[in-house]
């Protein structure tokens, strides 16, 4: 309501300014200076403040001013001579309506007959002059009373104000009438109606929305190309519109501003077709899929054609058909096959890598594409491309997410269509991204399919007995990130081979089965793609691998790193711990080039070892392009977004639940189990706005099942969102994981759960 | 997305307060003119997909607006919408016949706003 109140402020404001004006201008008018300068501001004038008090619904005051102004009209064009009688009744007039502005912002109510002589004046000079102007004889100012009904505005509450008698509004609920059903419309435009910048496609776009509509473009007139006139119209189009509520108004008013720059008849033929049941969904469609269509159609073109309409539809005009194919251009009826695609508002499944190609293949084909591993059909198409069409759908999806947003209570129920129309765009939207994403994505055996082999080489080379296992190999990831992960993946099998898995005898001499297993996994957990390398050999011997990095300087002397980061240390650039440089693992790099590369696409390495058990190196990489799902959280005033996958729970604790802990840290009790805390106001500096006695947390989990409870200040909801590098972008921010657009447009960072894990696990080493 | 952008002169501050509101909250972006030379200025400037105009205004009123506005070149196909009250018919047919390409009626319904735009403009 408060924009209400903004706009009578600003009409008050501008009424005071206006009514000052008034009697400046008639001071000057009393003193003789009788030009139409004059006379044109005093009509301004009023009229500014007819016209502001009309969309506020002070229709006392319109009333008033409305019958002043007519006046003041016939003054200005001299039909009504500006006396001094007249003048002073003018003056008079001006403080009647700022009485009458007085008491519309006050609220108070004058009474009905005040002014009502000085109108009625009004109205006998105005009738008294002009009743021989047969132009004007339309507009007297009884009629006025009758005719002119302000609309109040309330700009806040669409809704309100929309029962205007609106044809469009009528569409949904409005019974049966007996003069509708199924209308023929023939319209030939004039030049002059493209000359007044209107657009027979709009028009055509506006009429679509009435019901099912054909139409059928006569192309007959249209001459030689030598004898083109360029500016000429030679264009009729016939119309069929079938809907059970459409009135021949309703029609008319889609061509309310070229009345008289076109020819136009609407005629009604037989019953209400039996197409009523499509007519709801078929205006959209035909809105949406045909609109280009529309205006050069020579069939049922952009519209589900039921066969009720088709049959009902204009008479099927053979001369024009045939004259229509003899016109040179385009064959409209192909243009037409290739573009309206038939409506399939639910959103396709999930497309498997296999399958994308099968899109194109012919439709009759369409078995278990799953088990066509052979003879599938594919095209090759510039990755470029791809990037161009999932980059489009980023967008789309912000879009879509936008618009959602904007749907409050108040329009949800008020646009039933729309909210249904929007739950559709939604998951034809979240299809659009999974098939898209399948094209590019692809499953990690094309990686895995070449780690068997490596694994017998280095088997027979170094003499021992190693099997591989590979499990999650249809897991499907970004083709850019496989073809970034061949090298890595390599290089982590040689290393367990070469280094992890023990002599034969050696295993048996530690209780092991003779046979060492390196195990390579993948599998998608959220937005990260999780692709393990597992060997069952000695561990990292954390005491060389110290010695190592002192001796070559990766680490000052005199540290003492934990065990966890000494086994991060055969990442270090530069370090190998390999007594002698194997031509299989050595090759004068080390693990670095792994951790490189893996950062390059935006993943993480991690490794774990148990010394004599094994090693567990982890590669976490990103989705990337990927949407992710997330939970809008409020840090200070900032929105930030917590990948919803790494979310446990999100609960309210009193402040006092959480418990200080001797390191500097504070911990929270979550049935049972101790669990620390990231307060992420203070860890990225923002204003906490919370000051009340309990706060949101989101409990997370971590890499390695370890939980860890962040404390925002308020919870918004879920929501997908695209995410958008802050290293291509900015810089790399330490527990930042990347950035993301809202609906809104604002800028969300994603909060990076895994990062913040491990810089409290390394503060709290320090 | 592209956003539609909207010229909108009018002499009266109100109307073009509640014009700026209820376009910008359909999700164009406004232009305001406070009469046709100013509206003139902001086209030699800036291109735009409509424009509303209403008819009295000093200086120079909706009239002579859109006759210069058509009579300058590239602005034969920019639809231009009139605001005019109920019972000024006679406003609407000299509109028209100066280029104007529809009307609007005052007091404006929002949604009615809305949908004739839509129907001058791509």
């Amino acid at each position: 309501m408060s924009d209400l109140d903004d706009f009578k402020a600003t009409y008050f404001d501008e009424c005071s300014e206006l009514l000052n004006e008034l009697e400046e201008q008639f001071a000057a008018i009393e003193a003789g200076e009788r030009d139409s300068d004059r006379l044109n501001a005093v009509f301004r004038a009023i009229h500014s403040i007819k016209g502001g008090a009309g969309a506020f619904g002070f229709s006392a005051l319109v009333g008033f001013a409305h019958a002043y102004e007519t006046l003041l009209d016939y003054v200005r064009d001299g039909r009504v001579e500006l006396t001094d009688d007249v003048c002073a009744l003018c003056i008079r007039a001006n403080d009647i309506i700022a009485d009458h502005v007085k008491a519309a912002q006050s609220g108070d109510v004058l009474d009905a007959d005040y002014g009502m002589e000085e109108k009625e004046r009004f109205d006998a000079l105005a009738r008294g002059e002009a009743a021989d102007d047969d132009e004007t004889g339309g507009e007297s100012i009884e009629e006025f009373d009758i005719d002119f009904t302000p609309v109040m505005v309330n700009l806040d509450a669409v809704e309100e104000v929309a029962e205007a008698p609106a044809a469009e509004d009528a569409f949904d609920t409005a019974p049966l009438q007996p003069e509708t059903g199924h209308w023929e419309v023939t319209f030939t435009p004039h030049r002059a109606l493209f000359e007044r910048a209107n657009d027979p496609l709009l028009l055509f776009r506006e009429l679509a929305l009435l019901g099912q509509m054909h139409t059928r473009a006569v192309l007959g007139e249209i001459p030689p190309l030598a004898n083109f006139e360029p500016f000429a119209v030679y264009c009729t189009w016939e119309i069929s519109i079938v809907s059970p509520t459409v009135t021949e108004a309703a029609i008319r008013e889609v061509f309310e501003f070229v009345e008289g720059d076109c020819d136009i008849t609407v005629t009604q033929v037989g019953a209400p077709a039996a197409a009523a049941p499509v007519a709801k969904a078929a205006p959209a469609a035909a809105a949406d899929d045909g609109l280009d269509l529309l205006a050069l159609a020579d069939d049922e073109v952009g519209v589900p054609a039921a066969p009720a309409a088709k049959a009902a539809a204009p008479k099927a005009d053979a001369a024009a058909q045939d004259k229509f194919e003899e016109a040179p251009g385009l064959s409209f009826s192909e243009l037409a096959e290739t573009m309206a695609p038939p409506p399939k508002p639910v959103a396709p499944p999930r497309a498997k890598p296999a399958a994308i190609a099968p899109a194109a293949a012919p439709a009759a084909e369409g078995e278990d594409h799953g088990t066509r591993a052979v003879g599938v059909q594919s095209i090759r198409v510039d990755l470029d491309k791809v990037d161009r069409v999932v980059n489009m759908v980023g967008e789309l999806v912000i879009t879509q997410s936008m618009l959602t947003q904007q749907m409050d209570e108040t329009l949800r129920a008020r646009y039933t269509e729309l909210v249904r129309g929007l739950e559709v765009l939604a998951q034809t939207t979240r299809g659009l991204q999974d098939s898209v994403m399948a094209i590019r994505a692809q499953p990690v055996k094309s990686v895995f399919s070449r780690m068997p082999r490596l694994v017998r080489e280095l088997a027979t080379k170094t003499g021992k007995k190693i099997k591989l296992e590979t499990i999650g190999e249809n897991t499907e990831i970004d083709k850019t990130v496989i073809e970034q992960l061949s090298d890595p993946l390599t290089h982590m099998i040689r290393n367990s081979a070469d280094h992890g898995i023990e002599q034969p005898d050696v295993r048996l001499g530690r209780g092991k089965s003779e046979t060492g297993t390196i195990r390579l996994s993948a599998e998608q957990a959220g937005g990260n793609i999780l692709i393990i390398v597992e060997d069952d050999g000695g561990g990292i011997n954390r005491e060389r691998v110290l010695q190592v990095a002192r001796d070559k300087g990766v680490i000052p002397p005199d540290t003492n790193p934990t065990d966890e980061q000494i086994d991060q240390l055969i990442f270090a650039p530069g370090f190998s711990t390999a007594a002698e440089v194997s031509d299989l693992s050595g090759r004068g790099v080390g693990m670095d080039v792994v951790l490189s590369n893996i950062k390059k696409i935006g993943g993480s390495v991690h490794v774990r070892s148990s010394t004599g058990k094994g090693t567990r190196m982890t590669l976490r990489l990103p989705l990337t392009l990927a949407v992710l799902d997330v939970m809008l959280v409020k840090v200070g005033d900032s929105p930030y977004v917590v990948p919803l996958s790494s979310i446990v729970e999100t609960i309210q604790v009193s402040r006092a639940s959480f418990e200080r802990v001797p390191s500097g840290g504070q911990v929270l009790q979550v049935r049972g189990e101790y669990v620390q805390v990231i307060d992420l106001a203070k860890r990225f500096d923002m204003k906490s706005q919370t000051d009340q006695d309990s706060r949101f947390v989101v409990l997370c989990e971590a890499e390695g099942s370890q939980k860890v409870a962040l404390i925002v200040d308020d919870i918004i909801g879920q929501q997908q969102v695209v995410i958008k590098s802050l290293e291509e972008n900015f810089e790399r921010v330490e527990g930042i994981a990347g950035g993301t657009i809202l609906g809104d447009g604002n800028v969300a960072l994603i909060v990076d759960v895994q990062g913040l894990k491990t810089q409290l696990i390394h503060k709290n080493a320090a | 997305m592209t956003t539609l952008r909207v010229l909108t002169v009018d002499d009266s501050r109100t109307i073009l307060a509640m014009l700026h509101h209820t376009l910008s909250n359909a999700g164009f972006e406004v232009l305001q003119a406070e009469d046709g030379q100013q509206g003139l200025d902001v086209l030699m400037k800036e291109s735009v997909d409509v424009v509303i105009t209403d008819i009295n205004m000093p200086v120079m009123d909706g009239i002579e607006f859109i006759r210069h506005v058509r009579a300058t070149g590239n602005h034969q196909s920019l639809p231009i919408l009139i605001l005019t009250t109920e019972t000024s018919q006679d406003k609407r047919e000299l509109g028209k016949a100066a280029g104007g390409t529809g009307w609007i009626v005052k007091p404006f319904d929002p949604e009615k706003l809305i949908s004739v735009i839509h129907r001058v403009v791509h």
